[in-house]
C-alpha cells in the first residue's frame, strides 16, 4: 500500500449550540451552521512528511482529529493505513500515533515513565514487552535520566518529547503530530526536528502528517505542503510546485557594474538600487523560460555593462502562504 | 496477562499511584466516615426507642439498622459519582482524548476509571461496618452481625454493584451529554436517600411512596443485606432480592453502556467530545 493517508470529499460541518435567550425568543429557528472543513481531498504517501499549514481556524485541527477519530465527520471518507476512519476505528489507532502539543494530556503528578506505562497499556502492551519499549522511547527521546520524576516537573521540550514517545508506544505507521514544536524554544524544536526527519522518516519509515504555524519547520521538514484556508485545502505539492502555482514568473537579482539603459523586453524590473561605486542591484521578474532573462543580461552587455552576480530569488514560503491565503480571502 | 485485565490493572495502578501521591488527602479520606458513623451512633442510642425493627429482624437496633443503610448509600453514591466525576475530571485535564486515541475502547475506558472507586468505597464500605462494631462494643452495645450471612452477603454486595454500576455508567452517558447537571445522579441519588430505606423503614412511608420505593435498586438491596449481615439470612432466604438485583443488572447495565456509547459518538460528532 503506497497512500497511508486517504480522504476524500471530507467535510465536517458543525451545529452552534443556542443560548437560553435564543430559544426563548426563536425557538423554531434553524441552528446556525459551521463549516470546519470543506470537500477536503489529500493523499500521503508511505514515508513522507506532509505539511499542514493554515491560519488559525482553517481546519487544521478538525482535519486531524476525524483522522484520530475525535470527531465523526458530515460527508466523505478518510484511511488510515487502509482503514476506514469511521467504520474501522480500533485498526485506525493501531495504526497511527497522535502527538498534541496540548500538555494537559498527561497525568501531572505521575512520572514520565509511570505515564508511558499507563498509555502502553491503552496501546495492547504488556509485561516485559511494555517495559522494554517504554525504557527504549525515554532513552530514544533522551528523557532516561528524567523518567522517574513527575510530569509536572518537566520542562516544555521534555513534556513534548514525552508526548512523542507516547505517540511511538504501539509503533505506529502514521504519526499525526499538531504543532510539535509549538512551545519549545529554539534549540529543542530544532532537536525534536532532526528526531521527526532522521530517526522516524529515515531510519523507521514512518508516515507523518505535520500540522504547524511554523513556515521555516514545514520548509526544512516536509516534502510536500498543504494549505488549508477557510475549511478548504487551497493547494498542495512540493515547495517548488507551490511556488510555481502561485508565482508563474521567476525573480533574479543582479548587480550590474554600470548603468543600463533598459530598452524594454519581455521582463520587467521591480527594484532597481544604486549601490557604491558604479555598481547598481536590479531586481527582475522574468518568464519561466529564459527569454526575458537573456534579453535583460544582453542588453547589460551591449551597454558595456559587466554582470557581477546573477542570483535567482525564491518566493519565501511566507510569502507563498500569504498569497494563498489572501487570494482566498479576496475571492470569498 | 489478557489485554482485558492488563488495562483494568492499568488503571488500578494509576490511580493508585495519583492518590498516593496524595498523601495526607489518601490518609484523611476516612475520617468524614468515622465522624458520621460517631454522629448517627449518637443519634440512635436518643431513638433506640422509638425504633421498631423489621419483622424478620428482630431485636436489631435503630444503630445496626442505620450503619448498613449509610455503608450501602456510600456505595450507590461513589456508583453515581465515580463513573460522571472521573469523565468529568479526564474531560478538565485533557487525558480523555489521549485515552481515545488509544486503541482502548469508549466502554473500558469508562469502566477501567471508576474501578478505583469502586474498590476504595467497598473497603471504605468494611471500615464503616468495623468503626461501627467497634464503637458499639465500645459503649457496650451490639450491632449483631451475623457470620453465617455472610455467603449470601457477598452474592448480594457483587449483585449491588452491578445494579448500581448500570445507573452510574447512565450518568455518564450524561456527562458527557450535558457537561454538567448530571440528572440521573441528582434524582437516583435524591429519591434513594429519601425512599430507599436508608435511614429509616420503608414501611414508614405512604403507601404510593412504597410503591415508587420498589423502582429503586437500592431499597431491594438494603433490605437483602440487612437480612443476611444482621439477621443471617442465607442465599435461599434473599433468592427473591437477588433476582430482582439481577434484573436491575441485566436491563441497566447494556442500556448504560449503550447510552454511553451513543452519547461519546453524539460528542464525536458534534465535536463537544472534550468541552468542559
Amino acid at each position: 500500500m503506497s497512500m497511508m493517508v486517504q480522504v476524500e470529499g471530507l467535510t465536517k460541518v458543525f451545529v452552534k449550540s443556542r443560548s437560553l435567550r435564543e430559544l426563548a425568543l426563536r425557538p423554531f429557528r434553524r441552528r446556525e451552521r459551521i463549516t470546519a472543513i470543506e470537500d477536503v481531498n489529500l493523499n500521503i504517501r508511505r514515508g513522507e512528511i506532509l505539511g499542514l499549514l493554515g491560519p488559525n481556524g482553517a481546519g487544521k485541527t478538525t482535519l486531524l482529529k476525524i483522522l484520530t477519530g475525535l470527531l465523526v465527520p458530515t460527508r466523505g471518507w478518510g484511511r488510515v493505513a487502509g482503514y476506514d476512519v469511521v467504520r474501522d476505528p480500533t485498526r485506525v489507532r493501531l495504526s497511527l500515533g497522535f502527538v498534541t502539543s496540548e500538555e494537559r494530556s498527561f497525568y501531572w503528578r505521575l512520572t514520565g515513565r509511570e505515564n508511558l506505562h499507563f498509555f502502553g497499556r491503552l496501546s495492547n502492551l504488556t509485561g516485559a514487552g511494555l517495559r522494554l519499549r517504554c525504557q527504549e522511547l525515554l532513552e530514544r527521546v533522551e528523557l532516561d535520566d528524567a523518567a522517574d520524576q513527575r510530569f509536572m516537573t518537566y520542562s516544555s521540550g521534555m513534556k513534548q518529547r514525552l508526548a512523542v514517545a507516547r505517540a511511538l508506544l504501539h509503533d505506529p505507521r502514521v504519526v499525526i503530530m499538531d504543532e510539535p514544536t509549538r512551545s519549545l524554544d529554539p534549540s529543542a524544536a530544532r532537536h525534536l526536528r532532526r528526531f521527526i526527519q532522521e530517526e522516524l522518516c529515515g531510519r523507521q519509515g514512518k508516515t507523518i502528517l505535520l500540522a504547524t504555524h511554523n513556515l521555516e519547520e514545514a520548509e526544512s521538514l516536509c516534502g510536500r505542503i498543504a494549505i488549508i484556508s477557510r475549511a478548504r485545502i487551497r493547494i498542495v505539492g512540493t515547495l517548488d510546485e507551490i511556488r510555481a502555482a502561485e508565482s508563474p514568473r521567476d525573480r533574479y537579482r543582479i548587480v550590474l557594474n554600470g548603468t543600463l539603459s533598459a530598452q524594454g523586453g519581455p521582463y520587467r524590473i521591480v527594484d532597481e538600487v544604486a549601490m557604491e561605486d558604479s555598481r547598481r542591484e536590479y531586481t527582475l521578474e522574468v518568464d519561466r523560460e529564459g527569454e526575458g532573462l537573456t534579453c535583460f543580461l544582453r542588453e547589460a552587455l551591449n551597454t558595456s555593462c559587466r554582470v557581477v552576480s546573477c542570483q535567482r530569488l525564491e518566493l519565501p514560503l511566507q510569502e507563498v502562504f500569504d498569497r494563498v491565503v489572501q487570494a482566498d480571502e479576496e475571492a470569498t | 496477562m489478557s489485554h482485558l485485565a492488563s488495562k483494568l490493572w492499568a488503571f488500578f495502578c494509576r490511580d493508585l499511584q495519583h492518590e498516593v501521591s496524595y498523601r495526607v488527602s489518601f490518609l484523611f479520606q476516612f475520617a468524614g466516615s468515622f465522624f458520621f458513623v460517631t454522629t448517627w451512633f449518637f443519634i440512635s442510642r436518643s431513638l433506640a426507642a422509638a425504633f421498631q425493627p423489621p419483622d424478620e429482624l428482630p431485636g436489631v437496633s435503630y444503630f445496626a439498622f442505620v450503619l448498613v443503610g449509610f455503608a450501602f448509600f456510600q456505595y450507590l453514591q461513589s456508583t453515581l459519582n465515580s463513573f460522571s466525576s472521573k469523565i468529568r475530571q479526564e474531560q478538565l485535564t485533557g487525558t480523555l482524548e489521549a485515552m481515545l486515541v488509544t486503541p482502548t475502547p469508549a466502554a473500558l475506558v469508562i469502566l477501567g476509571s471508576a474501578l478505583w472507586d469502586y474498590l476504595m468505597t467497598t473497603f471504605r464500605v468494611g471500615v464503616v461496618l468495623l468503626l461501627g462494631a467497634g464503637l458499639a462494643r465500645g459503649f457496650g452495645e451490639q450491632v449483631g452481625f451475623q457470620v453465617s450471612g455472610l455467603p449470601a452477603f457477598f452474592v448480594l454486595l457483587a449483585l449491588t454493584i452491578t445494579a448500581f454500576a448500570g445507573i452510574g455508567i447512565l450518568s455518564a452517558a450524561f456527562t458527557v451529554w450535558l457537561k454538567r447537571g448530571d440528572p440521573v445522579n441528582y434524582l437516583i441519588s435524591a429519591l434513594s436517600a429519601l425512599l430507599g430505606g436508608v435511614f429509616f423503614r420503608v414501611e414508614a412511608l405512604p403507601g404510593w411512596l412504597q410503591y415508587i420505593s420498589r423502582l429503586l435498586p437500592i431499597t431491594h438491596a438494603l433490605e437483602a443485606i440487612r437480612k443476611a449481615l444482621l439477621g443471617g439470612a442465607g442465599l435461599a432466604e434473599v433468592a427473591g432480592e437477588m433476582q430482582i438485583l439481577l434484573l436491575f443488572s441485566v436491563v441497566l447495565i447494556p442500556l448504560g453502556l449503550v447510552a454511553f456509547v451513543f452519547s461519546l459518538r453524539q460528542a464525536r460528532v458534534a465535536g463537544t467530545l472534550v468541552q468542559y
